[in-house]
Order: C-alpha cells, then sequence, then structure tokens
C-alpha cells in the first residue's frame, strides 16, 4: 500500500525499466531495485520480490543474462547483464514508450475544450 | 521459438538447481537492504523489519519466479489431457465405443502394414542388398526369364557393371539321404560367384574350396540352418558327414547363417561346376544373380546388359531365344507377386480406418450437440476459444491415443492371424513383427486422427452465438442446419467407402466362386497324391529297376482299401510354377533324326517349320482314368508298350490345336529328346483332354505325355495319385510301403484337396481380409446411420407425437423417417458407385472370370448395404412410434 502514495508501476514497464538499469553495467538484483528507486527519485519502490519473476522472465526471453560472482565485500551474488538482444528490445520499447507517454501527455494537457 | 522451448525444457530440468539459487539471491537481497537500513542508523531490528517488508511476500515471489520457469505449454497439456480423460469418464459409454472403433481401424491399418512393411519394404538380410540385380533374358514370344549357360558367360565376359555375376540352378526337391533321416529338401546349385554376390559366407564350417568347383572335383554341399539342425543334429564335426543326393555322395562342408533363405527354401547349395558346361544357347536352366559395382546405377547397368544381349541377338539370331536383357532389384523379384495384394489391402484397410474414423467423429458431434452449453458456459466464464478448442482436441488424443493402444495390441494378434492365414504364398514372413517402424506407423496414423478428429470438431463447435448457446436450454438439442449437414455427409461418405470395400469383397467372393467351378479338365474327388524324387538311372538296369519299383509300389497301392485306381506323372499338375516345357520336332519318319548330329543337319527354316512348344510329361498307362482326364481320340498307353516297343505318345487337345489344326495327329512322328536325352521318336496314338496344369487360374497349356515306362529316365520325379481314398490311415499305410520298399527314400503324401488348397491359399488370404474389412465397415457404417436416425428421431419426438394425435397412420411416419435414411444412403451408394468403379481397378490382377464392374458383385452389394440401412432406419422410427402421444407432447 506504501506504493500507491508514491507511485504505481504500470503493467509491464518493470521489465523495461530492468533493462534500463543494466544498460551501464552488470548488477546484482538489489542493485537493480536500488537504481530503480534512486532513478526514480524515490518515487517508484517496486515491492522489491516483484523483481525477481521480472529478470527470470526476462532471461528466459535472452534478454539478459545471468552468472554467479563474487561481490567486492566477498559475497556470492548473481549478477545480470544485458544481451545484444536486450539491448535491441529496449530501445524499440524505449522509443514505444516515448511515443504513448508523449501521446498521453498531449491529451492529458489539452487547453481547448 | 523452438529455442524458446528447448530453453525452458532443460530449465525445467534443472529447476530444483535454479531454485536454491532463487533462495540464495533473495537471502542476498534482504541482507544488502538490512545493511543499507542499518547504515541509515535504524536499530538492527528495525532494519531487519523494514528490509522485510520492502521485499514483499518472500513465498509468493518464490511461486511466481517458479511459474516463469515452468513450460506453461506442457502444464497446460496435462491438464487438457485431465480434462479430457475426466470428461471422457463422465460419457463412459461414448468412450468405450469410440475406443473399440478407433482402436479396429488403427488395428486393421496397423497390422496390414506390419505385412507390408515386413515383406516388401524391409531390406533383404544380405548386406547391401540393394545392390543386388537379378538378370533376366527377355523373350518376346515365350515368358521365361531364366538364362542359358552360354547366355551367361557373354554377359559376364561383357559387363562391367558389376563386382560379381552368379548363376543360380534350383533344382527343385531332391531326396536326400545317406546317414541321415531321408527328406525332401529344396537343393540348389550356384556358381563360385554366388556367395561374392550374396556376401554371405558359412558361419559354421568354411566355403567350397577350389576342387570342389571344378568339373568332376570332389562333391561338396552347404547346408541351411534350418537343415543343420534338424538332420545333422546341429554338429559341428563334418569329418566324416555325407550326404546322397542323387547318385552321388557329398560331403557336408559348411552352415549357412540363420535366416539366410534364397533361393527361397533351400536346404542345400552345391557347386554348379561339378558339371560339365552346357554350351547350349537355349538350355534356359539358369537364374543369374549380380551385385552391382560401386561406380554402376541400377540404371547404367540396365543399359549396359540390354546392349550386350541384343548385339548376342544380332550375332546368333535364331540360335539364341533371347530378344534383351533386363536388370531388375533382387528385392522387387522377391516381392513381385506379394506387391499387388498387399496393396490393395493396404487401401482397403485405410478405407476402413476412414470409416471407423467418421463414425468417431459422428459420436462426437452427438456429444458437442449435447455439450454445447457446458462449452458456452466456459467460454461466458472467460475461457478463450482457442483454450477450449485444445481441449477438445486434447479429448480426442485420449481416444485416439487408446485407440492406438488397442489397435497395437490387436495388431500383434493380428499378425499372427493373418500369417498363418498364408503360411506359403509371401515371401519373408519371418520378418514379419511389430519393430519400431510399424510402432513409428501406429502413433503416426493415431496422431493423424487425432488431429483431425480434434481441429473437425472444435471447428464445428466453435463459432457459434454464446447467448444462443446458453438460452438454447433443454428444450431441444438439436445442432444447427449447417451441423446436420456435416453428419448427413459423414453418414453419405460412410456408406459409399463401405460399398467401395464391400465390392471389392464381392469381387474378389465371386472370382473365388468362379474358380472353385472352373472345369480344371480332371474330375477326381478324394485321392492322395505321393511325391517321390529317385535318383537319375545311371544306365538300363538302373532304370528297369527303377520301373519294377514303381509298379511295385502301385500295385500294393491298388489293395489299399477304397481305393479305385492309381496312376502316376512326372509332374503333377497344380505344382504351382514348375513347368518343364521344350520344343519338339515333328519327323517325317521315325528314323529321321537319331542322333544329334542329324539335329544339326536342319536348317533353321525346315527347324523353325516342324517344332512346337509343349509341356514334357510321362505318365503311367492308368494315370489318365484315374485323374478323370477323357481320352478324345485313340488310345491311352497299354501295359504292352514296354521299354522295347515303340515309343508311344498322347497330346492334349490343346496341342492338337496348336501344331496340326485341321489335321489327324495321330500316327505321326515325333522327336522330343532335348528333354531327357533319349532320342528315340514317338508315335502319337491319343488325343486327352486340356488340364490346368499351373494353377487354376492358368488356361491349360499344350501338353505332350511320353510313357513312363518307355521314358523311366524322365519319371525319377513321380507323383503317385490313389484315387478314391484320402483317410489318414490310408495316408499311413502308403508311407509305411514306401519305407519298406526303400528305406532311404523320403515321401511326402498329401490329400489331393491340400495340393488344390495351396493354389488357392494366396486367393483365400486377400478374401479372408477383404471380407472382414468390408463385414466391419459395413457395421460401422450402420451403425453411423442408425445413429443419425435416432438422433434426428428423438429431434422430433414432439412432432411425430402431435402427428399421431392428429391421427397421422405409423405407416406413413414410418415411410417419412425410412425415406430420409433412404434418401442418404441412395447419394452415397451413388457416390460409392462413382469411386468403386475407378478404384476396383487395382482388384484387376487378382481377379478371375469376373470384370471389375461385374454387376452381380455390385447388384449384391447394394442389396446388402440397402437392407442394412433399412434396418437402420426402421428400428429408430418404431421406437419413436411406441411412445404414447401424450408423453411426447409432455416432454420437457
Amino acid at each position: 500500500m506504501a506504493a500507491k502514495q508514491r507511485g504505481d508501476l504500470l503493467q509491464g514497464t518493470l521489465d523495461m525499466l530492468v533493462l534500463k538499469a543494466l544498460q551501464l553495467e552488470p548488477m546484482h538484483g538489489w542493485g537493480i531495485t536500488e537504481r530503480i528507486e534512486q532513478w526514480s527519485e524515490h518515487v517508484l519502490q517496486l515491492g522489491q520480490g516483484t523483481l525477481y519473476p521480472a529478470v527470470y522472465r526476462l532471461e528466459r526471453q535472452g534478454l539478459i543474462k545471468s552468472e554467479w560472482r563474487t561481490t567486492e565485500n566477498n559475497r556470492r551474488a548473481r549478477y545480470y547483464w544485458l544481451t545484444a538482444t536486450g539491448r535491441k528490445q529496449f530501445s524499440e520499447e524505449l522509443n514505444h514508450w516515448e511515443r504513448l507517454s508523449r501521446a498521453v501527455n498531449l491529451v492529458l494537457q489539452a487547453q481547448n475544450v | 521459438m523452438l529455442i524458446e522451448w528447448w530453453r525452458r525444457l532443460m530449465r525445467a530440468f534443472r529447476r530444483s538447481e535454479l531454485e536454491n539459487g532463487l533462495d540464495e539471491e533473495i537471502e542476498f537481497h534482504i541482507e544488502r537492504q538490512i545493511e543499507k537500513n542499518l547504515r541509515l542508523g535504524l536499530h538492527p531490528e528495525e532494519a531487519r523489519r523494514r528490509a522485510m517488508l520492502r521485499f514483499g511476500g518472500i513465498e509468493r515471489t518464490r511461486e511466481s519466479t517458479r511459474d516463469e520457469l515452468r513450460l506453461p505449454v506442457l502444464d497446460d497439456l496435462s491438464r487438457d489431457l485431465r480434462y479430457g480423460l475426466r470428461s471422457l469418464i463422465r460419457a463412459p459409454g461414448f468412450a468405450v465405443v469410440s475406443i473399440l472403433t478407433l482402436g479396429l481401424g488403427i488395428g486393421a491399418a496397423t497390422a496390414v502394414f506390419s505385412v507390408a512393411y515386413g515383406v516388401l519394404v524391409r531390406p533383404l538380410p544380405y548386406p547391401e542388398s540393394d545392390r543386388i540385380m537379378s538378370l533376366q533374358q527377355v523373350d518376346k514370344s515365350v515368358r521365361q526369364t531364366n538364362v542359358s549357360e552360354a547366355n551367361f558367360r557373354d554377359w559376364q565376359a561383357q559387363s562391367r557393371s558389376y563386382s560379381a555375376m552368379a548363376m543360380i540352378a534350383p533344382q527343385g526337391y531332391v531326396s536326400v539321404a545317406g546317414k541321415v533321416e531321408p527328406s525332401r529338401s529344396w537343393v540348389t546349385a550356384v556358381s563360385r560367384e554366388f556367395f561374392d554376390v550374396m556376401q554371405v559366407r558359412p558361419v559354421v564350417g568354411r566355403g567350397f574350396v577350389a576342387e570342389e568347383q571344378v568339373v568332376n572335383g570332389r562333391p561338396a554341399v552347404i547346408v541351411s540352418d534350418a537343415y543343420w539342425k534338424q538332420y545333422l543334429g546341429g554338429t559341428t564335426d563334418f569329418s566324416n558327414q555325407t550326404l546322397t543326393i542323387g547318385n552321388h555322395v557329398y560331403h557336408v562342408v559348411g552352415v549357412m547363417p540363420p535366416g539366410f533363405d534364397y533361393p527361397n527354401q533351400t536346404a542345400i547349395w552345391g557347386s554348379t561346376e561339378l558339371n560339365e558346361p552346357r554350351p547350349s544357347r537355349t538350355a534356359h536352366n539358369f537364374r543369374a544373380l549380380a551385385r552391382l559395382a560401386d561406380h554402376a546405377t541400377v540404371e547404367s547397368a540396365k543399359a549396359e546388359l540390354s546392349r550386350i544381349s541384343r548385339a548376342l541377338k544380332a550375332q546368333y539370331r535364331d540360335q539364341i531365344w533371347m530378344d534383351d536383357g533386363m536388370v531388375v532389384p533382387l528385392q522387387q523379384e522377391v516381392t513381385a507377386r506379394a506387391r499387388s495384394p498387399l496393396l490393395v489391402l493396404m487401401v482397403a484397410s485405410g478405407l476402413l480406418l476412414v470409416i471407423a474414423c467418421a463414425n468417431v467423429f459422428n459420436l462426437q458431434l452427438v456429444r458437442a450437440g449435447a455439450r454445447r452449453r457446458e462449452l458456452a458456459v466456459r467460454l461466458a466464464i472467460g475461457a478463450s476459444r482457442g483454450r477450449v478448442a485444445r481441449q477438445l482436441l486434447a479429448e480426442s488424443a485420449v481416444l485416439c491415443i487408446s485407440g492406438g493402444v488397442l489397435g497395437v495390441l490387436l495388431t500383434y494378434w493380428g499378425i499372427r492371424t493373418l500369417l498363418s492365414l498364408q503360411p506359403s504364398g509371401l515371401p519373408q514372413t519371418v520378418d514379419v513383427s511389430v519393430n519400431g517402424v510399424v510402432l513409428a506407423f501406429a502413433v503416426g496414423v493415431s496422431a493423424t486422427n487425432a488431429l483431425i478428429l480434434g481441429v473437425a470438431t472444435a471447428y464445428q463447435s466453435s463459432g457459434r452465438d454464446l447467448r444462443a448457446s446458453l438460452v438454447e436450454g433443454t428444450r431441444t438439442v438439436a445442432g444447427g442446419a449447417a451441423q446436420k449437414r456435416v453428419r448427413d455427409a459423414l453418414v453419405v461418405m460412410q456408406v459409399a467407402l463401405t460399398l467401395i470395400l464391400l465390392t471389392g469383397a464381392g469381387l474378389l467372393t465371386r472370382s473365388f466362386l468362379t474358380l472353385l467351378a472352373v472345369d480344371p479338365g480332371y474330375r477326381i474327388d478324394r485321392a492322395l497324391v505321393i511325391d517321390l524324387e529317385l535318383p537319375y538311372p545311371r544306365d538300363g538296369a538302373t532304370a528297369a529297376q527303377q520301373t519294377r519299383f514303381r509298379d511295385e509300389l502301385m500295385n500294393q497301392l491298388r489293395r489299399l482299401p477304397g481305393v479305385t485306381g492309381v496312376g502316376g506323372i512326372n509332374d503333377f499338375p497344380l505344382g504351382g510354377t514348375w513347368y518343364a516345357n521344350g520344343q519338339f520336332i515333328e519327323m517325317t519318319r521315325p528314323d529321321e533324326l537319331t542322333s544329334w548330329d542329324d539335329y544339326r543337319k536342319l536348317k533353321p527354316e525346315d527347324l523353325k517349320q516342324r517344332a512346337a512348344l509343349a509341356g514334357f510329361r510321362v505318365a503311367s498307362e492308368d494315370y489318365f482314368q484315374v485323374m478323370g482326364i477323357p481320352l478324345i481320340r485313340g488310345r491311352l498307353f497299354q501295359p504292352t508298350d514296354g521299354p522295347d516297343a515303340p515309343h508311344v505318345a498322347v497330346i492334349s487337345q490343346a496341342l492338337a490345336k496348336l501344331k496340326w489344326p485341321n489335321q489327324d495327329p495321330i500316327g505321326r512322328f515325333i522327336q522330343f529328346g532335348n528333354m531327357d536325352g533319349d532320342l528315340r521318336a514317338f508315335r502319337i496314338v491319343g488325343i486327352v483332354g486340356d488340364v490346368r496344369e499351373i494353377s487354376l487360374e492358368r488356361a491349360p497349356e499344350p501338353l505332350f505325355y511320353g510313357s513312363a515306362r518307355q521314358r523311366s529316365g524322365a519319371a525319377t520325379s513321380f507323383s503317385i495319385v490313389v484315387g478314391g481314398t484320402d483317410a489318414a490311415a490310408a495316408n499311413l499305410a502308403a508311407q509305411q510301403m514306401v519305407r519298406q520298399l526303400d528305406p532311404q527314400l523320403p515321401v511326402v503324401v498329401r490329400t489331393f484337396q491340400e495340393k488344390v488348397d495351396r493354389t488357392l491359399s494366396g486367393r483365400r488370404f486377400s478374401l479372408t481380409l477383404i471380407g472382414v474389412f468390408g463385414s466391419a465397415a459395413l457395421i460401422l457404417a450402420t451403425m453411423g446411420l442408425y445413429g443419425v436416425i435416432s438422433y434426428v428421431v428423438a429431434q422430433r419426438t414432439r412432432e411425430i407425437g402431435i402427428r399421431i394425435a392428429l391421427g397421422a397412420s405409423a405407416r406413413s411416419l414410418v415411410s417419412v423417417v425410412v425415406g430420409r435414411g433412404a434418401t442418404l444412403a441412395l447419394v452415397g451408394i451413388a457416390i460409392g458407385l462413382a469411386a468403386a468403379l475407378t478404384l476396383t481397378r487395382l482388384l484387376e490382377g487378382l481377379l478371375f472370370g469376373v470384370t471389375a464392374a461385374d454387376p452381380i458383385a455390385l447388384a449384391s452389394v447394394i442389396g446388402l448395404i440397402a437392407s442394412a440401412v433399412i434396418v437402420a432406419s426402421y428400428l429408430p422410427a418404431r421406437r419413436a412410434l411406441r411412445v404414447a402421444p401424450i408423453i411426447t407432447l409432455r416432454s420437457d
């Protein structure tokens, strides 16, 4: 319920956000949730658990890959990174999103009724 | 898409590993969050609480992540199959009838396929057997494919297409004795290249060595695995193992591997090279086999052999009876005779399968009508149409899988039955079994069935107006007009297909009856036939001794109770393919040709005019009376026609017409020395009736009979007919008599009926199967029609009730209902008739004495179907009439 005040995720956007988060470097699950939270200026605070079905789904679709690595603190963690297909998919989705959000904005901000 | 599935499938197996990983990941995640909260200055307990809160339900996360890992299709499939199974269990009657019907169809198709595959398709059991070719002579005028040794040698010297080329001379059933139990075994002489062509060697002992493959060399034989086990006790010590065949004693040197059976049924292989080469170009005593060299193809080999053969013809002209040469893959040659009946049976079982499938589809439709509401409810509460369709598909899959399993079980049983119906006629039946290919066929047939059935059912029940289906309620269960049309079409199709099958069965039955009624030229009811094989007489004394032996045996046989007469002949009718014929020459006077030199002096054109082809037989005096072969003119053999009296002959009517049309053959002299090496002239003394020699189907061939007493040498192979009895006791007594006269002589006694049955067995096989398929089809089609009419009647119960209440006569109502069935049947019959007239051409080779459009067969089939239709329509109609009008009116 906490999320309600801050901002609910549109269905399907989580996948896109995960791809975006991984665009710069490989990251583990917690890192992804942290990054999304930071970038959204703490508006998007997803239930962190919902991340995992999403990354497993993305991996199954071949958009990301994963590997167990050791963190700087010598802990074992699974790191995810984007595949070439994943990059392509992300840029397509980004385009789509931009057109869609622009269109929605235009409608909502229309002045002349 | 496929890769995606594969990944998921792999992951599904690795699931537990991944799930462990997930737990570790979640743990790691929460720890990091706690660390962060601690850094923010929270109390450790509060830090943990908030971290857990931020993460959300761990169990739910696990659950939904796991869902992502699963193969949704597999899960859905098992769910659909379970659903299909449940819905079938709810309708056990429907399920049982459908599964039985499908099992019958699939079983019949699979059983016939397994025989066809084992016999026609499966490679022969020799290395690279597709490279083995049968080389045949082609002669425009004579139906024969054997090769003469001289021609073979020329082929061998001039061809480049083969790595090895062998001559094979089947000797037929020959008496084999010695230190073993005497037997009549199939002996084949082969040339040394035979083992290279087949690429099979003895597995016990050794092959022939050089000294066993030269003229007058050391006589040696190689035996089959079966002969070795039965007669030689499976011994591996061949040092003292000999067999007496004819006048020679042969050493056993080797045993061929089990299953090696070429030529068919051979028990003993000897060497052709032990005999002098036969320079004759027209002594067609050999079959030729060759193995293609690596560089050659069947086509190139064909072209080459044809070129060589035509060049030989150009060179030798009248001295050679070969117009061309032909190359046939051995497999094709071995299976040639079985091909056409098996193809017919494949088609027949295929038709039966289609009828079975149509019946099940019909039942599905009846159910679909009743289930419309159920499906509509499912759609209304949100199931996608695709999903409902998938469930219907899964249901038919369950049906077809069960039907397939039943079918395979039926096949196991069916193959045994099929093979027991025809122990002799089919080659290679040892290889017929339910193997991988056969199972794959059954699976393929079942899957195709499931797909067609499922898609058709789904298509029929989709695309309807939901609301209408929901509202349709219990009042009527009638399908729409479209569905009615589909069901009508199904019945029409079933009737049509059944008509085709029954027409096939009818034509074969008519052929069989015609064949049984054919006049074979002899009249004999109960008789025993004793087949003997004596060694070739070395000299006059042996010949006389053999004549005494035959006379003594026949005399003793005459004394058996019930015997009306005893006679003998060298080549008994209905022997199948064995047909010893040759060319004789008419002579101007009895001493015109007394040596081979005289023969050669004849001018070719003179020879051509005076020569004719005839089957060469030698018979005892009483043979014609015992067999009931009528004497047309002249006289038969008499006891006074002894070895030293002038040699006499009797000819068949066909030969008289062929050689001496409008002339009197009696009193003419002929020379037939090339058949038995005896150059003494024959004087024709009588003409007898024609007989069907090779089989009942084949028209009588021109026949020549010499006297067995005068031509003892030609009577080494001798069949004695004991007329008047075929009792088992007489059979035993006859065997006893032969054994007492000559303990070394193997003897086979059969009843005459057995001989006839053997020639009919192939025909009986096809007829029985098509008959069974046809009856099954008739039952299924009748059931289908009955279902449709019952359904229509049930639908119109109210209408019928009202009509009765209003005073309509029962008769008029019955005629309305039956009329509907009759209309459907008539359309089906019309379509089926058209199709049958085309399809039964397939049968033409199997027919005898009837045409494919035989009106009697067609009329009786139509009559049969029409009566089935009337029964199928009348029963439901009568049931409807029995219901009191008041009940029908009140019903729902």
